[in-house]
């Protein structure tokens, strides 16, 4: 009897622990592991537009990543609250890509072939670009947007590009750099394709303006000790140190270079990349003077750009801000530019969308508008030079509309 | 400009930050027989720390001190309720280490929002050798190590304390039953192993940026220094850890420097090669 209680409990016990871990699983399996569906807010009549953001939200890169997907959510709740696009919400699908190229693959394919979606904007490092976009533009016949500065020479087409390029990086501040700075260039960079394709093209700046380089050197991606570089740095009476290593071994050198008195004898620093969410890598006396070329800065103090910056601050809080260079302002872009592409459009559908996008423009967005070279699938657009003083940066030089100078 | 001070300051200073950074897996893994794999996320976790305390208006300093105590208490934690239930099980252990620098690793990497963050060195100057500067803290970490150094020794070789934990893992069964409690002893050389990988982070942190892949980076060099040193002895750890900061710090004056990152490999394989116990095998043989 007392038996037969007992079974009864556990009975009744399993079947709690049972149904308790057959929901986990179901909410699990909903959540689809790293998956997020954003249901638009509000009752629309209407299907959603399905955007594909595929970025790193975890993993080395995801310093990039989670701006790029805040920056998304932002601007699609915005678009939604101003009525959608052709009457219709849209519906934001985030996969994490985990800063994993293989892994990406799979989420994509999850996006175009699964969720269906209509444009998938993201992707920060080159290399996941490479990975991801045969899956999406040629065998998922979707349209890709890539946002983020890149080392250039991207012309599939269907796959638009709206961070700056080699040439927008270059092309004003190596000039900019002789004459604050010096003839005497060094190149230390990360062993992988961005900073050679980048140095390829710098070097061929640098000489046409009549500064030469004395070294270039490549370090694996992780390395995090410089001093035999910053000790032939020194020797050799280098002026500009034009930076590609990445984080977070760039701290290290540039560390070491202000021990050892790089920027008190008067060499400069510069660093492409280097958005302002990048200032808390090293302290900012060690930095102090160091210079980037980037298509927005806070400091530009844009209405547009402002209020981007302070909505995004509002909603995020300052962990991470809205800045250029981890694909913040390319995401901003990429998204508003399409946005304007569909309702030119009239349609979805890829080549009516992509045919749209070719010549779209923006009149105003962080830093300025920009507009579509036609044919060309990258962007034309404002170019600002800024140097880092008190751990802020400061706009010295500006330009309008900088050609991006690919795939022309 | 002369170019030997610098470079012997550099394979000094980065010798002593590769030593500091092995001494708490050379302890946890030559004492206990296990692999930590979540080494470098302790080392995360003291410097981290420190920016958090830093965050929260501790001056560095004092957070230096207080981080390989925060890390200690953590890793006494994680022994109890995880790791000592591997013990049997050398090859669980690694995975569930491995499973607990994940987690650690990216909670850490949540609460930074995936930034990168820097903590102002307690010592933030330079001093000159000649038209040589060194720097303040990379000087006050060398010390350290030699210090760090010599107190292990003299914990492990002339105290009680030493003496057990050496029994342990000499003969686990006739220490306990000659009345040592070998579990309470595999707990404390455990946190302390923690604790130092949390003053190794702790003393990293003005050098190199926060984030949460910092452990990571030192992370396979560490193994490979244990795995050269010969486990059984500290001393094997520290042998095989000054090699390859050694050859990590030098070969880049010479060779470029991802070849370089490459034949520091290289030479730990051929050491094995010819020194398959370790470094230090002679003496345990």
């Amino acid at each position: 009897m007392s038996g037969k209680k007992k079974n009864d409990g556990v009975d009744s016990n399993s079947r709690r622990i049972f149904t308790q871990r057959t929901s986990l699983m179901a909410g699990l399996v909903a959540l689809g592991g790293g998956s997020f569906l954003m249901q638009p807010e509000g009752a629309w009549a209407a299907d959603p537009i399905k955007v594909g953001i595929a970025t790193d939200l975890t993993g080395p890169i995801s310093w990039a990543g989670i701006v790029n997907a805040n920056v998304a959510k932002m601007v699609i709740a915005e678009i939604n609250k101003g009525g959608g696009l052709l009457g219709r919400p849209l519906q934001m699908v985030l996969e994490d890509t985990a800063s994993n190229e293989q892994l990406a693959v799979t989420k994509v394919r999850k996006l175009v072939s699964q969720d269906k979606v209509d444009v998938v904007l993201g992707g920060v490092t080159s290399s996941m670009r490479n990975a991801i976009k045969d899956t999406i533009v040629n065998r998922g016949k979707t349209l890709y947007i890539y946002p983020q500065l890149y080392e250039g020479k991207e012309c599939t087409p269907n796959l638009f590009c709206t961070g700056p390029t080699p040439a927008q990086q270059c092309d004003t501040f190596i000039p900019w750099l002789i004459k604050n700075g010096g003839k005497k260039f060094y190149l230390p960079s990360a062993d992988y394709v961005w900073p050679h394709t980048l140095n390829d093209y710098a070097k061929k700046v640098i000489k046409a303006n009549g500064g030469e380089v004395v070294g270039e050197e490549y370090f694996p991606v992780d390395h995090s000790e410089y001093s035999a570089t910053v000790n032939k740095i020194m020797t050799s009476g280098v002026n500009v140190v034009f930076n590609t290593t990445i984080p977070p071994g760039v701290g290290s050198l540039f560390k070491q270079l202000h021990e050892a008195g790089f920027g008190k004898k008067g060499g400069r620093l510069a660093c492409v990349y280097y958005d302002e969410n990048a200032l808390g890598i090293t302290p900012a006396n060690e930095i102090e003077g160091l210079a980037t070329c980037l298509d927005y800065f806070s400091a530009i103090n844009d209405p547009m750009g402002a209020k981007i910056f302070n909505n995004y601050k509002t909603l995020y809080g300052d962990k991470s801000r809205f800045c250029a260079g981890g694909a913040g302002t390319g995401m901003w872009r990429g998204l508003m530019l399409w946005a304007e592409a569909v309702k030119e459009a009239k349609s979805v559908k890829r080549d009516a969308v992509a045919a749209a996008l070719d010549h779209a423009k923006l009149t105003d967005g962080p830093g300025g508008g920009c507009e579509m070279v036609p044919g060309t699938r990258h962007l034309k657009m404002n170019m600002y030079i800024a140097v880092s003083k008190g751990g802020q940066y400061n706009v010295v030089e500006s330009s309008k509309m900088v050609l991006p100078g690919e795939c022309a | 400009m002369n170019t030997a001070l610098p470079f012997l300051f550099d394979l000094l200073s980065y010798t002593a930050v590769f030593v500091l950074v092995v001494l708490g897996l050379g302890v946890i893994a030559s004492m206990m027989g296990i692999f930590n794999f979540a080494h470098g996320e302790f080392l995360l976790l003291g410097a981290y720390s420190v920016f958090f305390l830093d965050q929260m208006g501790v001056p560095p300093s004092i957070g230096i001190i207080c981080a390989p105590l925060i890390v200690g208490l953590i890793g006494l934690v994680i022994e109890r309720f995880a790791i000592s239930r591997f013990y049997a099980t050398p090859v669980v252990a690694m995975l569930g280490t491995y499973a607990i620098g994940l987690v650690i690793r990216e909670s850490v990497r949540t609460a930074l929002g995936g930034q990168f963050h820097t903590v102002e060195a307690p010592l933030n100057g330079t001093f000159s050798i000649g038209e040589t500067s060194i720097s303040q803290w990379r000087t006050f970490v060398i010390l350290i190590t030699i210090a760090l150094l010599f107190g292990c020794w003299w914990l492990f070789q002339k105290t009680n304390f030493g003496l057990k934990v050496r029994a342990a893992i000499e003969n686990p069964m006739l220490a306990r039953s000659s009345g040592i409690a070998v579990n309470q002893v595999y707990s404390i050389t455990f946190a302390f192993g923690a604790a130092l990988a949390g003053l190794a982070g702790a003393l990293m942190v003005p050098l190199y940026p926060l984030n949460a892949d910092m452990g990571v980076t030192f992370l396979i060099k560490a193994f490979l220094a244990v795995m050269l040193g010969g486990l059984g002895g500290l001393q094997g750890s520290v042998a095989g850890s000054t090699l390859v900061g050694v050859t990590s710090a030098a070969l880049p004056w010479f060779i470029k420097p991802v070849v370089a990152d490459m034949m520091v490999f290289i030479i730990a394989i051929l050491v094995v090669k010819f020194r398959p116990d370790g470094l230090l095998s002679r003496r345990r043989s």
